[in-house]
């Protein structure tokens, strides 16, 4: 049993509760506060959705990815927990990356996907990894081997990234908007403000559902442990 | 001794190709199979979208005949156990990884050596001669980057349940930019031929693929194949 | 610390695959030299804790040392000096005896012209270019120990290896086992077959050793 677990109970209350103040803050400064974007409009709003919501699913990603080497490194079983959770929430927050580019592309160039951004074209790539690492976590039974060969196709998602940059960059023109080089001059002062506390609730949001699946999966875990002594199957 | 080793798991892979395993036979059959189709799919004739396009197809059939060939080549060895008398012997994970890999590079080299002239009569004829020098050199480097991170893939593929299906899922998300940087590079040696520089940087992307998973295959095949 | 006397170590060797444990806790001590004998009902372990031992799995806890070298963090050391003859014979089927060989010395380091001995020993010298997948059950496990010895183990592991073996195959396996200056572990249900071979024997039940 785990000593900390009143700790992390707090932690998953407490990123819950700053996820809750964030998300309506953010919410309310997208919608009421930023003046309207020059070029786009009102739609261009969805710009606060989307990239906020793609940094988090690449910084999800990357801290899987971590959890995984470290499993590996280590052989501590909780890690191959911390390194899927991450993984999961990934796929959701992809999802939704993939949603709401999918809007800021009909918006912006009128079709409801652009196969000439390097960016949108990159993400779907990294996506369709996701998917897979799925398709291979639930095709191998639990335990120490499916930890593993997950961890190890994780890592292999890090090389993925450059070289799908790479590739996308050299297949094709960059015309997606690179918001932070491009609006850097136009961006004044309350777009960034807003974009950050975006980022932030994002972010938390995020942590917040990670500490909460994590807990959740752990309960899990230790329930079946329990079956499996009393059925007599494992070794205390 | 890991030379020796290396080079006693490629000759095994070899003998046992040419006494009959006929893994390359149907990775052939695949591909000429797949150009037949694709052929009549586009109607007469150039293909629509021109070389570009026939290249892709090219490349996607190729990819998908490797798969063929490394769950072939791995159920053998699963199929009657083979695997704990390689485990316990005192040699480097990573070395059998390399040799399969070496050995399914060639297997795809030898499919190529019909596959390419094929290809060129399907869908190219009309056209003039391609740069072969270039083409070569692309068509190695990107079958490389296939067996390097397909041996590494279908390891993990053939644990599973439905190994059929999950290796070329596993495989897709690698499969497209390595696509995408082997119809660049092989289309810039058709005509219209496209800039040195052009090619240059798409050979190097290749390379670059090639590397980068050359090394995670020789870091990484431990943790997949031992238990 | 384990004492290079004692040819395997084991404590508290627990092997799970997935959720259910094969091997739940097994201490065991084989000194060097010495002739185990394993028993057991059929699903009880023994071909896990011999696939251990072989290193050919790892252990999911507890501690395994062959001659000194501990799993799996020596296991490379330990090696060279187990010879494993699995269920199944662990060679080609579409390699000839001889290219098995070959193999599997180059696997192991071993010089090629050992490889001819390995088979005279075993009595397939003259079916040395016959593709395995000809040969019956008995010469099989013959060609499977040829393999084991190759490399001459100071510890040798057999599972089952009396199963369906002609008799030929028998006298082979008698005469090998008695040579000396090797420690053997071999898991049966004849244990009456190693009469005057075996010094010691141990049960396996449900994963671990019966009382």
């Amino acid at each position: 049993m785990e000593k900390t677990s009143g700790a992390r109970l707090d932690r998953a209350t407490l990123a819950a509760v700053v996820a809750a103040v964030l998300m309506p803050a953010a919410l309310a400064l997208i919608f009421f506060y930023v003046p309207n974007d020059a070029d786009q409009g009102f739609s261009q709003r969805i710009f606060y959705f989307h990239v906020p919501i793609a940094m988090t699913t690449y910084t999800l990603f990357g801290w899987g990815a971590l959890n995984a080497a470290r499993y590996l490194w280590t052989g501590d079983m909780s890690l191959d927990l911390r390194s899927y959770v991450p993984m999961h929430l990934g796929v959701i927050f992809g999802t939704l990356t993939l949603v709401t580019g999918s809007i800021w592309a009909q918006v912006s160039w009128g079709t409801w996907w652009y196969w000439g951004s390097t960016e949108l074209n990159t993400f779907l790539i990294i996506f369709l990894f996701y998917c897979a690492y799925f398709m291979l976590r639930f095709s191998v039974e639990p335990g120490e081997r499916r930890a593993r060969y997950s961890a190890v196709y994780a890592l292999l998602g890090v090389g993925l990234i450059p070289i799908s940059v790479l590739a996308v960059h050299l297949g094709q023109d960059v015309i997606h908007p690179i918001t932070f080089t491009d609006h850097g001059a136009n961006m004044d002062g309350s777009m960034l403000f807003t974009f950050c506390v975006a980022l932030a609730a994002m972010l938390s949001l995020a942590v917040a559902m990670y500490l909460v699946e994590l807990r959740g999966k752990r309960l899990d875990e230790q329930v079946s442990r329990l079956r499996r002594l009393a059925a007599g199957t494992t070794a205390p | 001794m890991s030379r020796r080793a290396f080079a006693a798991l490629v000759r095994k892979d070899l003998l046992l190709e040419l006494r009959g395993s006929e893994v390359v036979l149907a990775m052939a059959a695949f591909v000429l199979a797949s150009f037949v189709l694709f052929r009549f799919g586009l109607g007469g004739g150039r293909p629509a979208g021109g070389t570009r396009a026939a290249t892709g197809m090219l490349w996607v059939a190729i990819v998908f005949t490797a798969m063929l060939g490394l769950l072939r080549t791995f159920a053998q060895e699963r199929e009657h156990g083979i695997w704990d008398g390689l485990l316990a012997a005192p040699v480097d994970r990573a070395v059998f990884w390399l040799a399969r890999a070496c050995s399914t590079c060639l297997f795809l080299l030898a499919v190529q050596v019909v596959a390419l002239p094929a290809f060129w009569l399907f869908f190219l004829q009309d056209g003039p001669p391609p740069d072969y020098g270039v083409l070569v050199l692309a068509v190695v480097l990107a079958d490389v980057g296939i067996a390097a991170l397909g041996s590494l893939v279908a390891g993990l593929a053939s644990a599973g349940r439905a190994r059929e299906v999950l290796l070329p899922v596993l495989f897709l998300p690698f499969a497209i930019p390595l696509v995408l940087g082997a119809v660049s590079a092989t289309t810039g040696t058709i005509s219209p031929q496209t800039s040195g520089l052009h090619t240059l940087e798409r050979l190097g992307y290749l390379a670059l693929y090639d590397t980068v998973f050359l090394l995670f295959g020789w870091g990484l095949f431990e943790f997949v194949v031992e238990d | 610390m384990p004492s290079p006397d004692e040819a395997v170590v084991c404590e508290g060797l627990v092997r799970r695959f997935g959720e259910r444990a094969a091997l739940q806790g097994v201490d065991l001590r084989v000194a060097a030299g010495a002739f185990l004998l394993v028993t057991g009902p059929n699903g009880a372990g023994k071909t896990t804790l011999l696939r251990v031992l072989a290193t050919v799995i790892r252990p999911s806890e507890g501690r395994v040392a062959i001659a000194g070298h501990e799993l799996p963090r020596a296991a490379h050391a330990a090696r060279p000096l187990v010879g494993y003859v699995g269920h199944g014979p662990l060679t080609y089927p579409g390699l000839t005896a001889l290219e098995n060989l070959a193999l599997y010395a180059a696997l192991y380091g071993v010089p090629a012209e050992r490889i001819g001995p390995a088979l005279e020993r075993v009595g397939l010298a003259s079916r040395g270019r016959d593709v395995a997948a000809e040969f019956s059950r008995g010469m099989s496990q013959r060609l499977a120990l040829a393999r084991a010895l190759l490399h001459a183990p100071a510890l040798l592991l057999l599972d089952e290896p009396t199963a369906g073996l002609d008799s030929g195959g028998q006298e082979v396996l008698r005469e090998v086992l008695a040579e000396p200056g090797r420690t053997v572990v071999v898991s049966t249900h004849e244990p009456d077959w190693f009469d005057g071979l075996a010094t010691g024997q141990v049960r396996i039940e449900a994963g671990r050793v019966a009382a």
